[in-house]
């Protein structure tokens, strides 16, 4: 059974009101996952939201070429698996218990028929995804730029135009 | 005031029922640009929301005074400056015209307005925004895993690899 008190420890929804938060406990479940559980695979689709309430979750890319990369390491209070909210597109993670894990998972399709009850509620949630969405890609972007700024290619051009200057 | 057909022909907006477009279409409006005009750029505060009807915008940052990246070039379709549905937001990017644009704006404030009034309105247009960064942080992201992968050596210029994931 999860409690309002449980969803107020997730970063995702600690800001909603009580009102919105009650009606996410009703389509809320918590769950424990032995260490190593594979909660989602890459390439295949999602259909829960995962809220991380205690334990350790690893967040796993393998690339075109074969290579895998370990991209996070996921702790209480943080949510993945938002985008089964939005559509059926294949999960471009593998998310695995690194240790026992208490987590609150919600079905997205319940999550968006109370959206569809519920206008209200919905609109304020997606707000939250928006919010989220933007403030990560916008990350995703400063970093790519700092990067890319340490590109030899992107130094020399710098250095000739200065020269030509 | 536009054409609600217009307004179909914008991804984001696919699946909003026509009550809700009609009432989008009669605060929407259609401009011209010509090629090079700049819609806002970097910092600015962001009031109008634009979607594209026909033409092409890049969307682009300075990586330093010499160099301008391109992020995106949006063509019929795409829309941007979603940041105009959320109070008190700055653009994180420039946006330039790159051949003449047909383009449909629709005013920040007033569409904030309506979705107070109209919380179906509003739950749609933000499930289409929801959408639509979901799609461009996928692509964005694939590209960086791909340039990390072609050169592993710009990773060390990435100073917290874990924020390239989509987990909160």
């Amino acid at each position: 059974m999860v409690g309002i008190k449980d969803l107020r420890k997730i970063n995702f929804v600690d800001e909603l009101p009580d009102n919105i938060l009650e009606k996410i406990v009703e389509v809320a479940q918590l769950e424990t996952f032995d260490e190593e559980t594979i909660l989602i695979r890459q390439d295949q689709s999602q259909h829960l939201i995962y809220m991380l309430v205690s334990g350790k979750i690893y967040l796993n890319c393998r690339a075109a070429t074969g290579k895998a990369l370990t991209l996070d390491e996921l702790g209480p209070g943080q949510t993945f698996g938002l985008s089964s909210l939005l559509d059926n597109s294949p999960s471009t993670y593998t998310a695995i218990c690194a240790e026992d894990s208490e987590v609150i998972t919600i079905a997205s399709a319940q999550l968006l028929q109370l959206f569809k009850s519920d206008y209200a509620t919905g609109y304020k949630v997606m707000e939250r995804v928006v919010e989220r969405f933007k403030a990560r890609m916008n990350r995703h972007t400063q970093l790519f730029m700092a990067a890319l700024a340490t590109h030899p290619a992107i130094s020399s051009v710098s250095e000739s135009e200065t020269l030509e200057e | 005031m536009v054409k609600i057909e217009d307004l179909k022909r914008i991804n984001m907006l696919n699946g909003v029922p026509d009550h809700l477009l009609e009432i989008v279409s009669r605060e929407a409006q259609l401009n011209i640009y010509g090629t090079g005009t700049q819609l806002f750029s970097v910092g600015d505060k962001i009031d109008t929301f634009y979607l594209m009807i026909m033409g092409q915008v890049a969307l682009k940052v300075a990586l330093n005074p010499d160099i301008d990246v391109i992020l995106d070039n949006l063509q019929s379709g795409r829309s941007f400056g979603s940041s105009a549905l959320i109070e008190g937001s700055i653009a994180s990017y420039t946006a330039v015209c790159q051949e003449p644009c047909e383009v449909i704006t629709i005013y920040g404030p007033r569409l904030q307005e309506l979705f107070k009034e109209n919380q179906e309105l509003a739950y749609h247009f933000m499930t289409g925004v929801a959408g639509q960064y979901k799609r461009t942080m996928d692509k964005r992201s694939e590209m960086i895993l791909k340039t990390l992968e072609e050169r592993p050596d710009l990773r060390h210029g990435i100073q917290d690899i874990s924020q390239l994931t989509p987990s909160y």
